[in-house]
């Protein structure tokens, strides 16, 4: 029973580590709706996956979706650097022209065949603790578990061996141009960890719980925290809190845990933004006291 | 001997306890229901009408929930954690669950309803099977047929009773099976035509001899175009239909547009009312049990297109 809470609290916990850092860096680069944008875009992967393999299976499903997921990212990268478009408007170009290729696919070629990313792709996380890897006789955990750990690795690796490369390339592109460092590498990089981030999470965790993970803790942590660094352990605090306390929310209420967890992000960066409007009115009433005081 | 007498009294203390060790283990088995998650509401009907007072039932999908949009809550996983059996439909009805479902069987009593179904009685669409076998009263038969055996391989002291029940269950089964081919055979021969949202009813247009059309495909998530709602305005006007169908778990707005279209071309159409598909009614009210969803959907049928 407890090893249940505590296969889908882990899983929800790796998902909330490795979609927050990704997700502050695609903050700074306004293009947090990514994501999102990935969470459409995959329907033409799995059509066209579909319509190869002829079989619905989740490792095919799976191939399908990160191949379009990274064409996703990088086309809507090259598109706002070699077309010269807005970084939004780019990305809802492409996503929305593959979501569109997909539906076309579907009606023309799968027509009787239930394909949609809800019900041949995206996971359902009140279901990891049953899916489980079994070697012999052995239980070796979550299989989403294992996904997910593999691409926390990933993404912690990369984050901890290219942070201020990052950092420089965030803050300061003209700079870092000047200085010869491959902007355009660093980019794609990040473009790539997105797409195999937030199509692995989708797997193992279903689509919402991954597109709020991935934009609203970076965007908490983005109102206060004053550097790079200072961003990322604040992005991961709040998904982590958001985590645990979604989760209990869910077995108080009997709720959908994904939705909870999803619930409590928002609720923190309206939290977050009160606490600081409050405390910019202190100042602001502590300084024309104190301008006051002198002033008499 | 004291040594000797002693040895013995162990023996008995021993074998005492072991004793009421098994009585302990057996005796809650027998007393307590076996606890019973079914997916769907209609698998759920048939579970507590053949499993009856041996048996503590949960549904997982409510009355009115499209299976493709259900998502699991907290307390789902505690069910299912619980449960010493789970009955789902397959077929794909689930989804990515079903995966889960055949992974779990390893470990627990974990069965889908539809696995012993000859492949000559199901419907094959290219590229998957319809899983909507519940609509065809004959074939939902078979279905119990699999919770009876599931269950008696549980409680197999208790096998008879739930034959009893069983037989019971089936022979009103059979009772509605016939009543639906009375009914719908009552219907103008050129009028036996079923145009619902989405294509739910195969099954039953196959068992009492409709033509079933569906103004989406097999999945109410695909989109249909404008071919299609063309498609069907047409076989509306050629053959004269009166009626078309929503389905209770599905937006009706589609078919609105439909009947919309159909009246601009000067042809009285109408919505002939609302058939239960996907899922049952409101507990409580004759369209929360399976026979009574059944008898709805066929007299709201009969009346529209009569």
């Amino acid at each position: 029973m407890i090893m249940g809470d505590f296969w889908i609290l882990a899983t929800a916990s790796l998902v909330g580590v490795s979609t927050a850092l990704v997700g502050v860096l695609l903050i700074l680069r306004r293009m947090s709706l990514l994501g999102d944008a990935i969470s459409h875009s995959v329907l033409l992967g799995i059509v066209l996956a579909y319509l190869i393999s002829g079989s619905r299976s989740v490792i095919a499903m799976m191939i399908g979706a990160t191949l379009i997921g990274l064409m996703t990212a990088w086309l809507s990268n090259s598109l706002h650097r070699l077309g010269k478009l807005q970084t939004d408007a780019s990305i809802g170009i492409i996503f929305t022209w593959f979501f569109a290729m997909g539906v076309i696919l579907i009606s023309v070629y799968a027509g009787q065949v239930d394909l949609d990313q809800d019900c041949v792709l995206y996971g359902e996380i009140t279901m990891v603790p049953f899916d489980m890897v079994i070697m012999g006789e052995k239980m070796l955990g979550p299989r989403a578990l294992w996904l997910i750990g593999g691409v926390t690795l990933l993404n912690l690796l990369v984050v901890v061996v290219a942070f201020e490369r990052f950092r420089l390339v965030s803050y300061h592109p003209l700079l870092a141009l000047t200085l010869g460092v491959n902007v355009t590498f660093w980019h794609y990089l990040l473009m790539t960890l997105v797409s195999l981030t937030t199509v692995a999470s989708f797997e193992a965790v279903g689509a919402i719980l991954v597109v709020a993970l991935l934009v609203i803790p970076a965007s908490s942590a983005y109102l206060w925290a004053r550097s790079l660094k200072q961003m990322m352990w604040a992005a991961v605090g709040y998904a982590q809190s958001a985590v645990l306390l979604g989760y209990a929310l869910a077995a108080w209420l009997d709720l959908a845990i994904a939705a909870a967890i999803a619930t409590l992000t928002g609720l923190q960066l309206l939290l977050t933004i009160a606490v600081m409007q409050w405390r910019q009115w202190w100042r602001r009433r502590v300084s024309f006291r104190d301008r006051d005081a002198y002033t008499r | 001997m004291v040594f000797v007498r002693w040895n013995r009294l162990k023996h008995s203390l021993l074998s005492m306890v072991l004793f009421g060790g098994w009585f302990g283990l057996i005796a809650p088995l027998q007393a307590e229901p076996l606890k019973v998650v079914a997916t769907t509401g209609m698998i759920g009907d048939l579970v507590e009408n053949i499993g009856g007072d041996q048996v503590a039932l949960e549904v997982l999908m409510g009355p009115g929930v499209d299976p493709h949009l259900y998502k699991a809550t907290q307390g789902d996983l505690r069910r299912l954690q619980r449960a010493d059996v789970i009955f789902y439909n397959g077929l794909h009805l689930e989804g990515r669950m079903q995966d889960v479902f055949e992974k779990m069987a390893r470990f627990k009593t974990v069965v889908a309803v539809t696995h012993e179904m000859k492949k000559d009685t199901l419907i094959e669409a290219d590229g998957g099977t319809d899983p909507h076998v519940w609509l065809d009263v004959g074939l939902w038969r078979q279905a119990g047929q699999a919770v009876l055996a599931t269950l008696k391989s549980k409680r197999p002291q208790q096998s008879s009773r739930l034959e009893e029940q069983a037989e019971a269950y089936f022979a009103q089964l059979a009772e509605l099976d016939a009543w639906v081919q009375a009914q719908t055979d009552t219907i103008p021969a050129s009028q036996r035509v079923l145009i619902t949202s989405h294509d739910a009813f195969g099954y039953f247009g196959r068992a009492y001899g409709l033509e079933v059309r569906g103004l989406q495909g097999l999945s109410t998530a695909t989109e249909f175009g404008l071919n299609d709602i063309k498609r069907l305005k047409d076989l509306v006007i050629e053959r004269q239909i009166k009626a078309v169908f929503v389905e209770t778990s599905v937006s009706e707005k589609f078919l609105r547009s439909l009947v919309e279209g159909v009246r601009e071309s000067g042809h009285p159409l109408r919505i002939g009312g609302k058939l239960y598909s996907d899922a049952m009614g409101m507990p409580g009210t004759p369209e929360g049990t399976y026979l009574g969803m059944v008898r709805h959907n066929v007299s709201t049928l009969v009346q529209a297109l009569k």
